[in-house]
């Protein structure tokens, strides 16, 4: 038998003296294809950067490549994470400046980047249409890197690496982020070049995979533990069990309007290119809504008007909470009755402030925490904190937690401060079925105290059971607007 | 027009020279309402005129750009990030006439001839607003009388003003009414609210003088700030040249050395900077740094005297009658120096290394800051005032030195800055051309603490220590960053 891919024998690390992996042993032999699953925080994404090399343990971890295959002899990790620079080198981006037009230009385009990319490992351009194409991706080759979605950025991270061929591909949390329609298609190329030669090491709890994997495994308590298909972490999830913080069980402050929301014809342009055409939208209190649409549909943009954080705003005709926008009011004003969660979000996050200050800034809106929140605050902060599980790390600064904890941290954050509209931008994004399923519940408790909603999911399945009616964008329009469930 | 500072009587150029004060955040209780409903004219939409206004425009204000019709046929991009941003943009007499206050945000160098354009276009009662007092204070420019004049200086480029913004925090800023120009009393409270359109106000707020901006503000960019940066970076690449370091590795070093060594400065000030070396190369940094004091003190007050007297803006400003005649010859030869012509290798430099590989670096920037405050306290200039315009800023200059060296330093910072830039690296460079024949390639190019055991004398390091935690920079330095505790750190490369 020829030699193992990935040989790793007793392989231990460790992260601020806590045992993450232990005494791990993991063989992968050619033509193995794998899942790695389970719970949130439980060492995946270590485990796949140390195989790439990417950070360090003891014990040791050998790799065999193919010397005779055409393919490059590499281990490519596709982050779950995306990262972009500017043309001068720098990443210093900042919340919301990917919708302010003069930024356009600070960016290299998508075609740029990628032939950068074809340039630098000496691929075929072609391969890398063709893959963009069966992505649906083609549209955005003359877009900014900077104007680009999350869920778009994860589709060039993912055009890239399946254009290398590496001999063997870790993706972590590939779907995160991508319509339904995307992850089908994806699933088609990782099939394709899983079976001409590159093996998948894939990070995720979806349970639509790419037919060819056939392997499955977690680690549990720092070891690893090959599990067959059906055996992986249950994925029925009891209630958390644990008494929503009586706080938030109050119906948030509110003044009174007929509409929260009210659209007539909204438009956003960027020099040729339309976002937004002729949107129409009436959100009322207390309605619970599913915002859906491809990536790229428009859905960041149209959100972003309702938090006061695009410029367009100003030329629009809309009304939020009964006042119409660019009235007089502060985005502040705005922003008080709004909790807001979102991919983007995340990502510009502050990641050197603590969890605590983390969630306590959510009272402000601030990215980070300037001020001193007063004892009933802080109090309310404690309990949240606790009802999260996240007590141990609530010193920690979010930048040394897994993508996994820092996202709770900032979902207890969006419903702090018990607000009028909760915007829940794919909320869930790296968080395990059973955290996923609780966030969800605690939605559902709270949309009874009268909380208006907007949910944007890909998945039916994954949406908390109040939503009551559903928005489809479609090419930054208004696709279809619907009652899925009669309110009571 | 004639120098205002030197028409005034010493007395009076005490008293608007020596006024700073950090303002209590209680101050800012009213908001923006002093300039609610007003409407709010922009002249200029470089960098700092399109985030300014977008701020202001986010915190319910009414904002306009006024723009000369040669821009707007032109469509020149002041025009682009007005319009593409759905804001009214319109020629100076279509605007000037309904503002109730313009903001003049174009370079110091066309302050004359915009403020002349405009301000017979201005109504009765109507205020102007700066954002750097040059014009008033060493070009001596008369305002009618019945107009109020402000000024707002966010100390952080036009990005930084939008993206602490966005985040829900702000720049640290500086205010002043100038006090020949204040005939309704409204000055301060137009001012405050002003920074509170930008954010500023969460950041921390100086009250400080037109007076005391200028001549702090050219001090600072000219010696420490770009000057002394400038003349340490192509004396360490040329010195890690000669002495055999790879050239790609020096140009890396070089070029973002700086910004990660200020990172430091900017969390923990002078301290925090030398408590990133080992306790023998923060002594020999120390020593080292005392020595440059000695050689460059002569300097910084030369150049001191100079803007106090105002013969530095009167040589400059014979430089703009001539066609930047010198200013463009200083350039070219910057972009000509070795340093500038290597690209930076693609070596990976960890984040300590840069410490311990630079520490010549550390000693310079320890020299300069401390120098550039000790000369401007001398000078009357109140301790808040000299820490803003030389410690807190040098790692945002540092910033553009890690982007694209010392060409993109001299372009981002405005044509006064870069003048007194070249004047100070000119007389600097020869200055220090002894002690450099001193130095080897420990202080720059390779480990300090390579082939050491690392052991320091007690009393020495007692000594340092205190002589670097108890200097005024220091002290007034610790509490002006308590108020800022949020600054966010830049991402390095």
């Amino acid at each position: 038998m020829s030699q193992p891919v990935v040989d790793i024998r007793n392989f231990n690390l460790k992260y601020r003296n806590q045992t993450v992996l232990q005494d791990l042993r993991w063989t992968i032999h050619p033509g193995e294809n794998w899942l790695l699953c389970g719970i949130s925080g439980s060492g995946k994404t270590s485990l796949a950067k140390a195989i790439a090399g990417l950070i360090k343990g003891s014990g040791s971890i050998e790799l065999n490549f193919d010397a005779q295959s055409a393919r490059p002899a590499i281990v490519q990790y596709v982050a779950n994470w995306y990262q972009f620079k500017d043309l001068e080198g720098q990443s210093n981006f900042y919340y919301q400046q990917r919708y302010n037009s003069q930024a356009i230009e600070t960016t290299a385009t998508v075609q740029a980047d990628l032939q950068e990319h074809g340039t630098r490992h000496q691929l075929s351009f072609a391969e890398a249409e063709r893959i963009a194409a069966a992505l649906n991706y083609t549209d955005l080759f003359s877009s900014s890197l900077i104007q680009l979605s999350s869920g778009e950025h994860k589709k060039l991270q993912l055009v890239k690496a399946i254009w290398l061929r590496p001999q063997l591909l870790i993706l972590d949390q590939p779907y995160n982020g991508l319509d339904t329609l995307s992850r089908k298609n994806l699933n088609t190329l990782l099939e394709e070049i899983s079976a001409s030669g590159t093996q998948l090491l894939l990070i995720s709890n979806d349970a639509e995979l790419p037919s060819t994997i056939e392997r499955f495994a977690e680690i549990r308590e720092g070891q690893f533990q090959e599990v067959a298909y059906h055996e992986r972490t249950s994925t029925a999830v009891a209630h958390s069990g644990k008494a929503v913080p009586s706080f938030l069980n109050e119906a948030p402050l509110s003044h009174a309007a007929d509409h929260i929301i009210k659209m007539i014809d909204v438009n956003i342009r960027y020099n040729e290119k339309q976002v937004l055409k002729n949107i129409n939208w009436e959100v009322k209190p207390g309605e619970k809504w599913v915002l859906q649409g491809h990536n790229g549909s428009g859905k960041s943009t149209l959100l972003s008007l309702i938090c006061g954080d695009h410029p367009q705003a100003y030329s629009n005709n809309y009304y939020l909470f009964g006042n119409k926008r660019g009235s007089g009011e502060s985005i502040w004003e705005i922003k008080e009755r709004i909790g807001l969660i979102s991919p983007e979000l995340h990502w510009y996050f502050d990641p050197s402030a603590t969890v605590w200050q983390s969630i306590a800034s959510g009272f402000y809106d601030s990215s980070g925490l300037y001020c001193d929140p007063g004892a009933t605050k802080k109090a309310q902060v404690d309990e949240l904190v606790h009802y999260f599980g996240l007590d141990e790390y609530k010193n920690t600064l979010m930048t040394e937690l897994p993508l996994g904890k820092q996202r709770l941290a900032l979902l207890a954050r969006t419903i702090i401060k018990n607000p009028e509209l909760l915007i829940l931008d794919e909320p869930c994004q790296g968080l395990d079925q059973e955290q996923t399923q609780h966030f969800n519940q605690l939605v559902d408790e709270l949309s009874k105290n009268g909380t208006t909603l907007i949910y944007v999911g890909h998945f039916e399945s994954q949406l908390p059971g109040c939503i009551e009616k559903r928005i489809l964008l479609e090419n930054g329009a208004v696709k279809s607007v619907e009652t899925i469930l009669e309110s009571a | 027009m004639s120098n205002y500072f030197n028409t005034l009587p010493l007395r009076e150029k005490l008293n608007q020279l020596g006024v700073c004060d950090f303002m209590d955040s209680s101050e800012f209780l009213d908001g923006v309402n002093a300039l609610k409903g007003k409407k709010l004219v922009i002249v200029g939409c470089g960098a700092q005129g399109l985030n300014q206004g977008l701020n202001l425009r986010d915190s319910g204000l009414d904002v306009s750009y006024a723009l000369r019709a040669a821009a707007i046929e032109g469509k020149r991009d002041s025009w682009k990030n007005a319009t593409e941003n759905n804001f009214t943009v319109g020629t100076y007499e279509e605007l000037i006439p309904t503002a109730d206050v313009v903001i003049n945000l174009t370079p110091d160098k066309q302050h004359t001839s915009v403020v002349n354009a405009v301000m017979p276009l201005m109504k009765q009662g109507s205020t102007l607003l700066y954002s750097h007092g040059f014009n008033i204070v060493e070009e001596g420019m008369q305002i009618r009388k019945d107009i109020t004049v402000i000024m707002v200086a966010p100390k952080c480029p036009g990005s930084e003003v939008r993206a602490e913004y966005v985040r829900g925090f702000g720049v640290p800023t500086l205010i002043a009414v100038h006090p020949e120009n204040d005939p309704e009393g409204k000055g301060l409270a137009q001012a405050k609210a002003y920074c509170v359109g930008t954010g500023g106000h969460k950041a921390g707020v100086l009250n400080s003088s037109f007076v005391a901006e200028v001549k702090s503000d050219l001090m600072g960019e000219q010696t420490i700030l770009c000057g002394l940066l400038q003349t340490g970076s192509i004396l360490s690449f040329d010195k890690m040249i000669e002495k055999g370091i790879d050239a790609a590795y020096a140009s890396k070093l070089v070029q973002y050395g700086v910004e990660v060594i200020t990172e430091a400065l900017k969390h923990g000030g002078v301290t925090g900077m030398l408590d990133r070396l080992s306790n023998p190369a923060k002594i020999k940094a120390f020593e080292i740094s005392e020595e440059l004091k000695d050689i460059m003190r002569p300097l910084f007050q030369k150049h001191q005297d100079d803007i106090m007297s105002g013969e530095f803006s009167r040589v400059m400003m014979e430089d703009w009658a001539a066609g930047d005649k010198n200013l463009l010859a200083w350039r070219a030869a910057t972009g000509e120096t070795a340093f500038e012509k290597t690209p930076a290798g693609n070596v990976k430099i960890a984040e300590q290394e840069y410490f311990d590989n630079y520490t010549l670096m550390v000693a310079f920037v320890r020299a300069g800051v401390e120098l550039a405050f000790e000369t401007m306290v001398q000078a009357g200039i109140k301790p808040e005032s000299a820490y803003y315009e030389s410690l807190h800023e040098t790692p945002l200059i540092a910033n553009t030195i890690a982007r694209k060296k010392l060409f993109e330093m001299n372009r981002v910072i405005s044509d006064t800055a870069e003048y007194g830039c070249y004047l100070f690296d000119q007389a600097c460079k020869p200055l220090l051309k002894d002690f450099m024949t001193k130095v080897d390639t420990d202080l720059v190019g390779k480990n300090f603490n390579e082939g050491k055991d690392g052991g320091v004398d007690n009393r020495t390091l007692i000594a340092v220590n205190e002589a670097l935690r108890t200097h005024p920079v220091e002290v007034i330095g610790t509490k002006l960053r308590k108020a800022m505790t949020a600054m966010k750190a830049i991402k390095t490369a």
